[in-house]
C-alpha cells in the first residue's frame, strides 16, 4: 500500500474507531498473559466482545449509591475497572465504550499495596467516581470483595471478567455516542483522601491522538500508511501513557499492537527487548527507570540475539527524564541495531490525555546543559563546565496547542527563565469530575496549571522539578500527605511531625522521610517507617531521619514544612539522631 | 536443598539485583532495608524461580517483609513442586 497523501477523516469518538477497523484476521491486538499464554484478538473479535460486553453491563441492576438512583445503568454512568489482566481490561474498557459507559481504570492491586491503605484508596476513588460497578479478575477478587465490608461501598455489584461475561449476552440497544461525551476517567492524581478524577471526552482523546501518533507526530499506523507498525508495550492500563498511548490512541488510528503485564516486565526486564525483536516492534514507550534498568541488566551475550533494528520509536515521559540515563541506554544497545534517534523525550499530564510536547522526530535529542548555582535561582544559563546539570529536551508542543511559563503570580517569563508550565489546546480536559474545587485549582483563564517547573529555549521545553510536592518514583505519583499519614501511625511518632519529599540522587528522584523522635528510639523508627513505606506504597525510603522532638520546621500553626526541612536536608542542616 | 543453600541462592540474587554484596545478609533482615523496592522484589523473585524451577504467584508475595518470609514461601513452593 503506497503512503497516503491526503490526511485521513479521523474517527469522532472511540466507539466509532472501533467500528471502523477492518475485518478480517490480519490486525489486531496481540496480549501476553499473567500466566505467559498468548492470545490474539482480531480487531473483529474485539468488537464483538465489546458489544456483549456491553449488553452484560447495561442489564445489571445496580443499588442506590452516593446519592445515584439504582436499577440499570445508564448513559454516562460509570464502571470501575480492577482488571490486572490486560486482555480482560481492554475487551471490557470497549464494552462500557460501546454501551456509553464511563470506565474507570483503577490500579489493579494484585501484588503489593493489598493492605488496609489500598483499599481505603479504592473506596475512595468509587465514591468519587459515582462508580456502582466494579469489574475485577478471579486474582484479584478476593481483595476487591473487601469493598463490601465498608460502609459508602457495601452495594457496590463485583462482576467477574472470566465469569460473569461467559454466558450469551442478553439484549441490548447501543445508545450513540459523541465527540462530547466523557470517555473515561483517570485517577491518577489527587491525594488518597481526596483522589481528583481527570475526565477526558472523546473529543479530547481524538484531539491528543491525532497529534502525537498523526502526522505532526509519530505519523503511527495504517491510518496514515504505515500498516507495518507495532506497539510493544508493557506499560499498566490504568496510567495514561499505556491506556492512550497503546490502547486507545494506536485503535484509533489502527496500530495493532502487542501488550504484556507491568509484573511480568518487573519480573524479566529483557523480556521488553525481546518482544520487540521477536515481533519486530517499532514503537515503544516507557518512563526513565526502565531505560536505565535495561542499560545495566543487558549482558554482552544478550546483544546477540537482541535486533532492535525496527525501531523507530523509544520514547520516554512520566517522570523525570535523565539525559546520562537515554545515552547510556543508547550506547549499550548499538550494537543490537539500536538507533539514537529512536529516543523520544516528551512531556505531558494526565489532563492532556498523555503528551502535549515531544521531542522533534527523527533528529538526535537535545541536552541542554546549564549553570547549577543559576538554576537554584531559576535560571537556566548555559554552561560547560563539568559541574553543569544536564536536562533533556522534551520537544515542542503538538500543532494546536500552547504551553506558557508564568512567574508564582501568574505573570509570563522570559526565554530560560524556570516558572510553572501551562497548557492549552483541544487536548486538554475541561476539569475534574464532579469536582468544581480542584478544577477551579488547575484551570484558570483557559489555561490549565500543570503544577510542574519548566522554561523554554529555543522553542523547546525543559523540565526542572514541580510547583507542588509530589513525589515521583519509577513513574509512579505519590502524594507526601499520604506517605506521612501512614508513617504516623507508627508508635513513637507523632502525626504531623513526619515529612515525606524527595530529592535527586545520581540524577534519580529518590524518597526521603524525616520525624521526629525519641533517641533511644531512634533506631527502631528507621526500620519501622522504612517497612511501613515499603508494604503500603511499594516504595523504598533512600533515607529515613530520626530528629529531636521540635527539630523539624513548622508553621505558625504547627504544620511541619516539607520544602524547610527538604532544604535542611539537603545543605546538612538537619540534626538527626544517630 | 536445605536451608543455608538457599540462603546462599538468595543472597547471591539479591546482590544481582541490587546490584551490592548481599553475602552476609541473614534472614532477619527486612527486605526494605536492602534497598530492593517492588520492582526489584519481582525481579529478584523471577531470578529465584529460574534458579529453582518453581514459580512464586505475585499474590503471595503480599505481605513479605523480611528475608526469612520470602524463604519459607519460596521453600513452600519446592517443597509442594
Amino acid at each position: 500500500m503506497a503512503p497516503t497523501t491526503t490526511s485521513p477523516t479521523y474517527p469522532s469518538t472511540l466507539v466509532e474507531a472501533l467500528d471502523r477497523l477492518p475485518d478480517g484476521d490480519a490486525r489486531g491486538f496481540r496480549f501476553l498473559t499473567l500466566d505467559r499464554e498468548e492470545k490474539y484478538f482480531p480487531y473483529s473479535a474485539m468488537r464483538t466482545e465489546a458489544q456483549r460486553r456491553a449488553a452484560f453491563l447495561g442489564n445489571l441492576e445496580t443499588a442506590p449509591m452516593y446519592g445515584v438512583a439504582g436499577g440499570k445503568l445508564n448513559k454516562g454512568d460509570t464502571v470501575a475497572l480492577l482488571l490486572p489482566e490486560n486482555h480482560e481490561f481492554v475487551l471490557t474498557f470497549l464494552g462500557a465504550s460501546v454501551g456509553g459507559f464511563v470506565p474507570v481504570p483503577i490500579y489493579p492491586g494484585a501484588t503489593f499495596k493489598v493492605t488496609g491503605h489500598y483499599i481505603e484508596t479504592l473506596a475512595h476513588i468509587l465514591v468519587a467516581a459515582r462508580a456502582k460497578v466494579v469489574v475485577c479478575n478471579q486474582r484479584n477478587l478476593e481483595v476487591v470483595q473487601l469493598l463490601k465490608e465498608l460502609p459508602e461501598t457495601k452495594d457496590v455489584v463485583i462482576l467477574v471478567a472470566e465469569k460473569d461475561f461467559e454466558a450469551d449476552a442478553p439484549a441490548f440497544t447501543r445508545p450513540s455516542v459523541g465527540p462530547d461525551d466523557l470517555c473515561f476517567l483517570q485517577f491518577t492524581s489527587g491525594s488518597t483522601s481526596k483522589p481528583k478524577g481527570v475526565a477526558i471526552r472523546h473529543r479530547n482523546l481524538v484531539a491528543n491522538t491525532t497529534a502525537f501518533l498523526g502526522p505532526g507526530g509519530l505519523n503511527a499506523g495504517a491510518l496514515h500508511g504505515k500498516p507495518d507498525d507495532l506497539g510493544v508495550s508493557w506499560l499498566p492500563l490504568f496510567h495514561d501513557m499505556g491506556l492512550i498511548g497503546f490502547v486507545l490512541g494506536t485503535l484509533i488510528v489502527d496500530l495493532p499492537v502487542l501488550l504484556f503485564p507491568t509484573t511480568t516486565f518487573a519480573r524479566s526486564p529483557r523480556l521488553w527487548l525481546e518482544l520487540i525483536t521477536k515481533h519486530k516492534g517499532t514503537i515503544t514507550y516507557a518512563p526513565n527507570f526502565a531505560y536505565q534498568l535495561l542499560a545495566k541488566r543487558v549482558t554482552e551475550k544478550d546483544l546477540s540475539s537482541l535486533d532492535l533494528s525496527s525501531l523507530r520509536v523509544a520514547g520516554c515521559g512520566a517522570e523525570p527524564i535523565r539525559a546520562r540515563t537515554l545515552i547510556e541506554f543508547a550506547s549499550k544497545l548499538a550494537p543490537a541495531g539500536f538507533d539514537a534517534k529512536a529516543l523520544l523525550p516528551s512531556y505531558g499530564m494526565a489532563e492532556s490525555c498523555l503528551a502535549i510536547t515531544f521531542h522533534r522526530g527523527g533528529t538526535s535529542m537535545r541536552v541542554d546543559k546549564v549553570d547549577p548555582a543559576a538554576m537554584r535561582e531559576g535560571k537556566a544559563v548555559p554552561s560547560d563546565a563539568d559541574d553543569a546539570l544536564e536536562l533533556v529536551g522534551c520537544g515542542i508542543p503538538f500543532p494546536g496547542h500552547e504551553l506558557a511559563i508564568v512567574d508564582e503570580s501568574g505573570q509570563p517569563v522570559g526565554e530560560r527563565v524556570v516558572g510553572q508550565i501551562l497548557a492549552r489546546g483541544p487536548s486538554v480536559n475541561d476539569g475534574y469530575f464532579e469536582n468544581p474545587e480542584a478544577t477551579a485549582e488547575s484551570f484558570k483563564d483557559g489555561w490549565l496549571y500543570s503544577g510542574d517547573l519548566g522554561y523554554l529555549a529555543d522553542g523547546d521545553l525543559f523540565i526542572c522539578g514541580r510547583a507542588k510536592d509530589l513525589i515521583i518514583v519509577n513513574g509512579a505519583n505519590h502524594y507526601p500527605q499520604d506517605l506521612e499519614w501512614v508513617v504516623g501511625d507508627i508508635e513513637g511518632v507523632r502525626r504531623g511531625n513526619v515529612v515525606a519529599f524527595s530529592i535527586m540522587k545520581d540524577g534519580l528522584e529518590v524518597l526521603v522521610m524525616a520525624a521526629e523522635g525519641n533517641s533511644g528510639d531512634a533506631a527502631r523508627l528507621r526500620t519501622e517507617i522504612a517497612q511501613v513505606v515499603q508494604q503500603n506504597f511499594g516504595l523504598t525510603a533512600s533515607h529515613v531521619a530520626i530528629c529531636a522532638v521540635g527539630a523539624l520546621p513548622k508553621t505558625s500553626s504547627g504544620k511541619a514544612q516539607r520544602k524547610k526541612t527538604k532544604a535542611m536536608f539537603e545543605s546538612g542542616e538537619l540534626q538527626e539522631h544517630a | 536443598m536445605n536451608r543455608g543453600e538457599l540462603v546462599t541462592i538468595f543472597q547471591r540474587m539479591a546482590s544481582e539485583v541490587a546490584e551490592k554484596d548481599f553475602s552476609h545478609v541473614t534472614e532477619d533482615a527486612a527486605i526494605a532495608d536492602l534497598g530492593i523496592d517492588s520492582l526489584g522484589m519481582l525481579e529478584l523473585v523471577a531470578s529465584m524461580e529460574r534458579e529453582l524451577s518453581v514459580s512464586v504467584p505475585d499474590e503471595q508475595l503480599v505481605g513479605i517483609q523480611t528475608v526469612r518470609q520470602l524463604l519459607d514461601l519460596v521453600e513452600r513452593r519446592v517443597v509442594s513442586k
